[in-house]
């Protein structure tokens, strides 16, 4: 597992993979929709497919005495360590938020998403989508990316704005939760969000390791 | 003994199909894999490497079917094409760095010698190397993991006749070290140089496969190279 991690970080990642981990840090900018911090760090880890494209990297792998479903793990594997990356930043980030600037004014008047547990869920359910849409899309082919890719950002930006207005909704305000107030309601929305994380990148790598069997390089 | 056997491959595309394409390479020989663009080399190379799914057949090496032992047969072989480049912006040392901590039977001394003969620069990237630094640079990752056969496809494609000639010399000299190999050349004059046999492909179906000797008594006329035999050969079958 070392080794193809290894392989994509040394060979096919881009640059900007590892620095657009930083928009992670978006999580603190008040008056900003801060999901968007998600979106910027996918669009790194396409970057990272784009360079992987150019570099040949998919026929260089499937030369490599590994399977071929090893190839597609390599992707996912690499993905998955920059979402998390960039999630754990959210997170202290986030807790730095609900703590010592739980009353801070700049924050408590702004009119978008606050910084909670429920916005963690939601960057883990965007990052799960960028794993099934445009990661899976991928797969379908090996080479095409520019489908999925303009298929994940729409449904992205769609649930960016949905979870910016969802608090706005009657009986929705606790979703907007400061603090610790509602925690167990914010925290079950957390644990939603990871569950849904985890399986939509399962089944998406499940369905790329069949695509990929079946296609021609 | 034959360490590669290639049995009624076919692989069907909607305007080309590979034919009951069968052949075997022979130990420690160096096999011309001939025919005009389009003829079919690259997609029996393609099969042979398991890069693409064939309708039928079956390929084996030392024995071994490829389909259930394809990593254990790709700890074995080698791969080079004058096509493609890998990773073209990043440098030799890293692409080595990272390529033998998949190889269990990588030989650093191998490495070493092979940089050295074949004058390579591990501080140079791809997109740096001519194209025959560039075959050279695919063949140093084969030899390094001690490959057995090395499949070249088009290897000499693009070069200059100089650096053809060094390149067949190099052939030559890993045949005496015992290594298997089979290249795909269009250009005819390549199996005159260094060719122990010849494996023919027209259209997607294979038209000869023996020793090169035996290809030109059974199909050549007094005289003639082997460049003007295949020239024959097409001339004929389009007619």
């Amino acid at each position: 597992m070392s080794v193809l991690l290894k392989k994509e970080m040394r060979l096919s990642a881009s640059i900007l993979s590892y620095l657009f981990i930083a928009f992670g840090f978006m999580a603190m900018i008040p008056g900003y929709p801060i999901l968007c911090g998600v979106f910027f760090i996918t669009l790194g880890i396409f970057h990272s497919f784009q360079n992987a494209r150019e570099a040949n990297d998919i026929v260089y792998s499937a030369l490599l005495p590994i399977a071929k479903s090893d190839v597609v793990k390599g992707k996912f594997l690499f993905s998955a360590m920059i979402e998390l990356s960039g999630f754990l930043i959210m997170t202290i980030l986030t807790l730095v938020r609900m703590t010592v600037l739980s009353d801070s004014e700049v924050y408590r008047k702004n009119a978008l998403m606050n910084a909670n547990p429920f916005y963690l869920g939601v960057a883990l359910l965007i990052f799960g989508m960028f794993n099934f849409i445009f990661i899976g899309g991928f797969f379908k082919t090996a080479y095409k990316f520019s489908k999925p890719f303009v298929i994940y950002i729409v449904v992205a930006f769609l649930m960016v704005g949905v979870a910016e207005a969802l608090h706005y909704f009657p009986g929705l305000k606790a979703l907007n939760a400061f603090g610790f107030d509602h925690i167990a309601l914010q925290l079950l929305l957390l644990l939603c969000g990871a569950l849904l994380y985890v399986a939509l990148t399962f089944i998406s790598y499940k369905k790329a390791c069949k695509s990929f069997e079946m296609i021609d390089l | 003994m034959n360490i590669v056997e290639i049995n009624n491959v076919c692989k069907s595309y909607p305007a080309f199909r590979l034919n009951n394409v069968s052949f075997s390479l022979e130990s420690g020989k160096i096999t011309g894999f001939v025919g005009r663009n389009g003829a079919g080399k690259t997609t029996t190379i393609k099969s042979m490497l398991n890069l693409i799914h064939i309708d039928s057949g079956d390929i084996s090496y030392f024995g071994l079917p490829l389909a259930g032992n394809e990593m254990e047969i790709k700890q074995r072989i080698g791969y080079s094409t004058g096509t493609v480049s890998w990773y073209p912006r990043k440098t030799i040392r890293e692409i080595v760095d990272v390529t033998k901590s998949f190889y269990r039977s990588w030989d650093e001394e191998a490495y070493q010698k092979y940089m050295k003969l074949f004058s390579l620069d591990d501080s140079k990237k791809p997109l740096e190397l001519s194209e025959g630094m560039k075959v050279k640079f695919n063949l140093l990752l084969a030899l390094s993991h001690r490959a057995e056969v090395l499949i070249l496809d088009e290897p000499t494609s693009g070069l200059d006749p100089f650096s053809r000639d060094e390149l067949l010399e190099v052939f030559m000299t890993l045949k005496e070290h015992g290594v298997t190999i089979l290249f795909s050349t269009h250009i005819t004059s390549d199996l005159e140089r260094c060719a122990d046999n010849i494996v023919y492909i027209r259209k997607g179906e294979i038209q000869a496969s023996c020793s090169k000797t035996d290809f030109v008594k059974q199909n050549g006329q007094p005289n003639e190279t082997l460049e003007e035999i295949f020239l024959r050969l097409e001339r004929e079958a389009k007619v």
